[in-house]
């Protein structure tokens, strides 16, 4: 999690709902209306860089009041969760958020949510093993002995339907075990001719 | 509901497609100035609320002050991050083709080439898809590297880490590259012709596109 690091970056961007707990006249614009003031009470969804500091910033007020308060995002919403508790495989997770695990490691960061950690662990040792072993059909390494270009040709429904809802850290680690099968069947090849 | 950060983050998902991409794409040169112009913005706007304070601003006194400074700051770091993040994308990139031994001429051609331009690089220069900055870089980086790898007259950094199976190979010339001397005399590379030469000579020529391996 690098400061240059571009998946860091656009992991920040993702949206949280947050309710503000201050009457703030210059922000009306965050809601849409510009010349308003921005009401105690208004919900408004904000960018986890905005949203994070807003919530655990000290206002100076005597109660410990922050600015802001967060709720979890849709994406770690208990419709989820339950999907996720009945078979973590069949979730695809990119339809919640490209990055989703980022997005809940963020969320674990700022609130504990003991069972939604645990589900969420669960969930990618889970899709991990499922991801090794899509890695190592695709391109042909087990079969189809040219399989040069690696393309996702390879590969049948149920397989694709799952790649696709690979989040962006499930992708790199999809891509990371393609590469290593390829390149260890590449060495294996190359043994063998000298 | 555009805010401040948007075009920041638009600059970021440039830098993400860059990364998979094996030639740099045009320099933004719009959105750059577009995101510091938000920042100068936000900055004037954090000035004019702090004058009426005459630097005494107490944020526990006046909450709602408090709060829309720490968003414009925050709006500014956020900016601050998204424009390194995409520059330091494009620098990494600018160093690998140095290493790689493209020039800055080839990259022009490959950008004429392409046609994907979206517009905002054509106007910095002859369209090239490096800002006049970038360019700058580019040849110095270039500068540096040769002069360290002067170091070693015998070792070519920059050579390929693959052994070779043989020491001569076929080769034939893809575009006129002139003469070159090698151990065993000149020989004219002109276009379309065939040679039978020794690969320590000609790596050079091939990973630049002049010559092309065959066999």
């Amino acid at each position: 999690m690098s400061y240059y690091d571009i998946d860091s970056i656009l992991t920040d961007a993702e949206k949280i709902p947050c309710t503000f707990q201050v009457d703030i006249p210059d922000l009306g614009y965050l809601d849409n209306t510009p010349t308003q003031p921005l009401k105690a009470g208004t919900k408004v969804s904000l960018p986890l860089w905005l949203a994070e500091m807003l919530a655990i910033a000290n206002t100076g007020d005597i109660e410990g009041k922050s600015f802001v308060t967060f709720d979890l995002p849709a994406a770690l919403g208990n419709d989820v969760v339950q999907a996720l508790k009945a078979d973590p495989r069949a979730v695809p997770l990119r339809d919640q958020s490209a990055h989703f695990y980022g997005l809940a490691t963020h969320m674990m960061e700022l609130s504990e949510e003991q069972e939604l950690a645990a589900v969420l662990r669960k969930t990618f040792v889970a899709r991990a093993a499922e991801v090794a072993l899509h890695a190592r059909k695709v391109g042909g390494v087990g079969h189809k002995g040219k399989g040069e270009e690696g393309s996702n040709l390879g590969i049948g429904g149920a397989g694709e339907e799952f790649l696709r809802g690979l989040d962006e850290w499930e992708r790199k680690l999809f891509r990371k075990a393609h590469d290593g099968a390829k390149a260890g069947k590449e060495w294996m090849e190359g043994v063998k001719k000298h | 509901m555009p805010m401040y950060g948007d075009l920041g983050n638009k600059l970021v998902q440039h830098a993400k497609r860059t990364q998979n991409l094996t030639h740099l794409p045009p320099y933004q040169t719009e959105l750059v100035r577009a995101v510091t112009r938000e920042v100068r913005d936000l900055d004037k706007d954090v000035a004019s609320l702090l004058e009426p304070f005459q630097g005494s601003f107490d944020p526990s006194a006046d909450q709602a002050t408090a709060c829309t400074l720490l968003v414009n700051h925050l709006s500014m770091r956020r900016n601050k991050r998204c424009l390194l993040a995409y520059h330091r994308t494009r620098t990494d990139k600018l160093e690998e083709l140095v290493w790689s031994g493209s020039d800055v001429l080839d990259l022009a051609g490959q950008q004429a080439g392409g046609g994907n331009g979206a517009g905002a690089a054509v106007d910095s220069g002859g369209g090239s898809s490096l800002s006049p900055q970038e360019e700058d870089y580019f040849r110095q980086y270039g500068d540096l590297l040769a002069a360290y790898k002067g170091q070693w007259t015998d070792v070519d950094l920059t050579g390929s880490l693959e052994p070779p199976r043989d020491l001569f190979i076929d080769v034939r010339v893809l575009k006129d590259a002139g003469e070159i001397q090698t151990e065993y005399g000149a020989i004219n590379l002109t276009k379309n012709s065939q040679f039978y030469v020794r690969q320590g000579d000609v790596e050079r020529l091939i990973a630049q596109g002049y010559l092309q391996k065959l066999g």
